[in-house]
């Protein structure tokens, strides 16, 4: 358990992250709903796990929240990525595209050394 | 950086107060109905919508707590809950919390008190000064009881010769007469050198320190320090007391500084009233010219190293110069001529010059005490872990860790160790005091200041901790290691409960055995060195004789008024009421200060470089008979031996064996203050010092052919000697209504105060004894009754099947035998080899002392045997059915 969730946690990160640099500003729910769309509905996780993930980026000072409105005049507390934020998401995004490609290189057939 | 702040924020997030949990709240629940909205408008029925969005959300309640998890530290998060839970256990079972409490906390107050001793006599020496590690006593040959001091002009030379030393000072401790305005008072002075409050780094809260220049013309340096407390009781604080002019023994002196409150002079445990330069000794005390004089060793010498000169080389280097000085004035340096330097926390000039080997020793029997103490609480909680056994199986299997479990006990032993060690500084605040009044009422002047500081709070801390480790430790990893299927399915434990827990605390039955055997064995060995201290004849009756001083010399007697006026005091002391016997005498035995004569001894030839000075008195005629010394030949004293007769001189059996073995010592010569005296009487010996001192040589000068300025009056009275004070007064002031009395003392106090060491080490390990004693019976009680206890369902089913009733007493005081000859057995063996330590401290009982041995052993195995009795008699009267029938 602990091992996969690092991994989800780190990929999970990512997900919000560039979801907010690619939304700008929303609230929990929205994050989540817009990570299963983007996934095209293949990715379906319990929606609570998002918050302690906002909370640990929050921590971290790469996004900052402040209670709004939703389009449909509901309270609800909003997230925007801090500058430190933009810089992660860069820094993650090149990260896991060089994880990817390693780990595509291992299953890539016939291709040992 | 960013793991830093997150680390920072969850710290702060353990703390979290309610409105964050409501915010919490506040988001899932907006979560939750913009999820319902988005639900309802895709056409689902209401209550449908809220169904997925709850399935969705994964649990409102789970969300939270794996909210709560980030937002926080977990694991300080568990230890406080671990704190709260133990609270409440220890909370659920009073009896045991407070035994286990008030034990610890006797043993911490033990070990807290004898630091806060050492904190403030060892530690820090010298109050109100700076870096004293780097400061350094300095004797000429002598011991402890007899620091061999320096003349002026030796000082200069050393001082002058030396490079070891950052500043070197030279003082001596000197009584005089504050007059003027009031009555006379009699002060204790130090006239010191001018850097005197240099070398230990001592700045006066008001006006300045002596000054170099006030080092260096005889007479012409009439200036003073005082002390704080002397110008807040004497001068009421004056603001303007620097520039006043005081009255030392008749002469004008300017005050020009305080010194800070703190600070009492560099000798620890004395207190020092003011001080004056050295160069006026002449005319304000001593009446002539020193400064000269090698042969006048009256200064002691403390000197700061400088950084990085070790003690040792400090010391050769004076050694070479004092050599070098015995040569070219071998006339003036036929004494001890090597020099010892000490550390202040060793000094012999004061209180550490005794405090160094007993506060230590008292400090390690402390610490036997709380090992003690934790040996028990130890047990306690090895007992009681039986009945937790069940609560601990069970939060085992479901799913704590060893390691949780282990840290929920030691977190229990903590607070325990803690509310101990609480209780602890609660005792310590007020025993720390008590050092003070081991010392009896006396004119002397103590000062000895001892307080719980901050140090003596963070070792009492320190120390607290460290015992809810140790006593901890055990029970802790015993639970942790427990089978919870085997405890849960076995429900009520096998037939004769754990063979391995009955081990363990019979294991600590015995070290407990073991050590308050050595402990009430070095209570014994204090307490018998104490009384036999008590009953030792120091040679002469300290009852019933009263000690009051008085001092001429500022008077501006000369030593013929002088000599009248002893006569004319004597002649009306003789004549009071319930006076048997009366005298006058230099220096008293058992005092602060002591007088030595360099002699020549007729028909002696001294060795090379042999020390021929001997300890000396000036006393006055029927000084024996006052005294009660017996005479072994020839006369004592009288009026009629004065400045017109033959010059006499009495000697002891001491003096007479060294120098002149098997010869009759009447009528030889003996050469001592300038001139040769006949011997006319021998004394037997007695104490001058300590009253367990060996027998040293002895001469006495006659006090109307030697001339003492500031003499002591004594009287021996029938009944209580205080009750003569008035009249003793009374007829001093009848001749001279203007001079300060002063140490006024019964005889007897003196004995107590040279014996203060032993009666300080006969109390304290004494009272440490009782305590090891209690606690070792409560001890090998509780080990006995809780296997017992274990085993009523197997004496149950011996009983059944034909055991009597004797049987089963032999079977429990059996186990209980056993735990004692081993715990005994091994305690014999710890204090055969411990005991030595203490021999130094022991007055006249050899530290392995069989009759102290073997009167322990024998008692603290029928304590043992006793409380093993009552366990032994309660298992008798077992019903078999009724034990069969339980559970």
């Amino acid at each position: 358990m602990p091992e996969k969730s690092d991994v989800w946690q780190g990929t999970l990160a990512l997900m919000i992250l560039k979801t907010l640099e690619s939304m700008g500003p929303l609230h929990g729910y929205g994050i989540a709903r817009r990570i299963e769309q983007t996934s095209g509905d293949r990715l379906s996780v319990n929606y609570g796990t998002i918050y302690p993930a906002l909370l640990k980026l929050e921590q971290e000072g790469y996004i900052g929240s402040e209670w709004g409105l939703s389009d449909n005049k509901r309270k609800a507390k909003f997230y925007r990525l801090t500058r430190a934020g933009h810089q992660q998401v860069e820094r993650e995004a090149k990260e896991w595209e060089r994880t990817t490609a390693i780990v595509a290189r291992f299953l890539a057939p016939g291709e040992q050394s | 950086m960013r793991r830093t702040r997150a680390w920072l924020l969850r710290l702060l997030g353990t703390f979290a107060g309610r409105h964050r949990e409501q915010e919490l709240a506040a988001e899932l629940e907006s979560n939750l109905a913009l999820h319902i909205e988005d639900n309802v408008r895709s056409g689902m029925p209401p209550d449908e919508a809220r169904r997925q969005a709850l399935i969705r959300l994964g649990g409102v309640e789970q969300t939270k707590e794996s909210y709560r998890e980030r937002r926080g530290l977990p694991s300080l998060d568990t230890l406080l809950q671990d704190v709260r839970y133990g609270w409440r256990m220890l909370h659920k079972n009073l009896g045991f919390t407070t035994l286990a409490i008030l034990t610890l906390a006797l043993g911490i107050g033990a070990n807290t008190t004898i630091f806060s001793w050492i904190n403030s006599t060892l530690l820090n020496p010298i109050p109100g000064a700076r870096q004293t590690s780097e400061v350094v006593s300095i004797t000429r040959g002598g011991t402890v009881n007899e620091p061999g001091q320096f003349s002026y002009p030796d000082y200069l030379d050393l001082k002058a010769g030396s490079k070891s030393f950052s500043g070197l000072m030279a003082f001596a401790f000197r009584p005089l007469d504050l007059t003027g305005s009031g009555k006379p008072e009699r002060l204790w002075a130090a006239d010191v050198s001018a850097n005197y409050f240099d070398v230990f780094r001592v700045r006066p809260v008001l006006g300045r320190a002596f000054l170099p220049a006030e080092d260096e013309k005889l007479n012409g340096a009439p200036v003073a320090v005082l002390n704080y407390g002397l110008w807040q009781r004497r001068f009421g604080g004056d603001p303007h007391i620097v520039g006043r002019t005081i009255f030392l023994n008749r002469h004008p002196f300017t005050v020009v500084g305080v010194a800070p409150p703190a600070f009492q002079g560099t000798m620890t445990g004395l207190r020092t009233d003011l001080w004056v330069p050295v160069m006026m000794e002449q005319e304000t005390m001593k009446g002539y010219d020193w400064t000269h004089d090698r042969g006048d060793n009256e200064l002691m010498m403390q000197g700061r190293l400088k950084p990085g000169v070790s003690i040792d080389e400090a010391r050769g280097e004076l050694t070479l110069i004092m050599q070098h000085l015995a040569e070219q004035f071998p006339d003036s340096h036929f004494g001890h001529n090597d020099i010892a330097a000490y550390p202040l926390w060793r000094a012999p000039n004061g209180a550490n010059g005794y405090f160094y080997i007993l506060l230590p020793m008292l400090m390690a029997i402390a610490g036997l005490v709380l090992l003690l103490a934790c040996a028990n609480v130890a047990n306690l909680l090895l007992v009681r872990s039986v009945s937790r056994r069940r609560e601990i199986a069970i939060r085992l299997s479901v799913g704590a860790g060893r390691w949780r479990v282990m840290r929920q006990l030691l977190v229990e032993s903590a607070l325990l160790a803690l509310a101990g060690g609480g209780v602890a500084l609660l005792i310590t605040a007020w025993s720390t005091g008590t050092l003070a009044s081991f010392i009896p009422p006396t004119s002397f002047p103590m000062s000895l200041d001892v307080r719980p500081d901050r140090t003596v709070l963070l070792a009492g801390l320190a120390i607290s901790i460290a015992t809810g480790v140790i006593f901890g430790i055990l029970p802790a990893l015993r639970a942790a290691r427990l089978d919870p299927v085997a405890i849960l399915k076995e429900e009520a434990g096998s037939a004769s409960g754990g063979r391995h827990k009955a081990r363990l605390t019979g294991a600590l039955a015995v070290v407990q055995l073991a050590l308050s055997l050595l402990l009430l064995v070095a209570a014994g060995l204090f307490i018998r060195a104490f009384r036999r201290a008590q009953q030792t004849d120091p040679g002469f009756n300290p009852q019933h004789v009263i000690l009051a001083s008085f001092d001429l010399f500022p008077a501006g007697y000369t030593s013929k008024q002088g000599h009248e006026f002893d006569r004319q005091l004597l002649a009306k002391i003789t004549a009071m009421p319930g006076v048997q016997a009366s005298s006058l005498a230099g220096t008293i035995p058992l005092g602060l200060v002591h007088d030595t004569e360099m002699v020549k001894l007729e028909g002696y030839v001294p060795q090379l470089r042999e020390a021929m000075d001997v300890r000396s008195d000036a006393v006055g005629p029927d000084y024996l008979r006052t005294m009660q010394i017996p005479l072994l030949a020839g006369r004592e004293f009288t009026a009629r031996d004065d400045e017109d007769s033959q010059p006499v001189v009495m000697v002891n059996q001491a003096l007479v064996d060294r120098y002149w073995p098997n010869q009759d010592a009447i009528g030889k010569r003996v050469w001592a203050q300038g001139h040769w005296s006949i011997v006319v009487g021998v004394t037997r010996n007695s104490a001058y010092d300590q009253l367990n001192e060996k027998a040293r040589p002895f001469l006495y000068l006659p006090l109307f052919q030697d001339y003492t300025s500031h003499p002591t009056v004594l009287a021996r009275v029938a009944g209580d000697p205080m009750a003569s004070v008035p009249a003793l007064e009374k007829a001093i002031h009848e001749l001279n209504a203007d001079l300060a009395v002063y140490d006024v003392d019964s005889l007897a106090v003196r004995v107590e105060i040279v014996s203060t060491n032993q009666r300080l080490a006969g109390t304290f390990v004494g009272a440490f004894g009782l305590l090891a004693l209690i606690l070792a019976t409560v001890g090998i009680y509780g080990v006995i009754a809780y296997s017992a206890r274990q085993r009523t369902r197997e004496i149950g089913i011996r009983m059944a099947l034909g055991a009597d009733r004797r049987h089963v007493v032999r079977l429990v005081l059996a186990q209980g035998l056993r735990l004692t000859l081993v715990g005994l057995g091994l305690g014999l063996a710890l204090s055969l080899v411990l005991t030595r330590f203490l021999s130094s401290q022991l007055f006249g009982i050899s530290a392995t002392d069989p009759v102290t041995f073997a009167a322990v052993a024998l008692s603290l195995g029928m304590v043992a045997l006793a409380a093993c009795y009552v366990p032994a008699r309660r298992a008798m009267r077992v019903e078999p059915n009724v034990a069969l029938r339980q559970q």
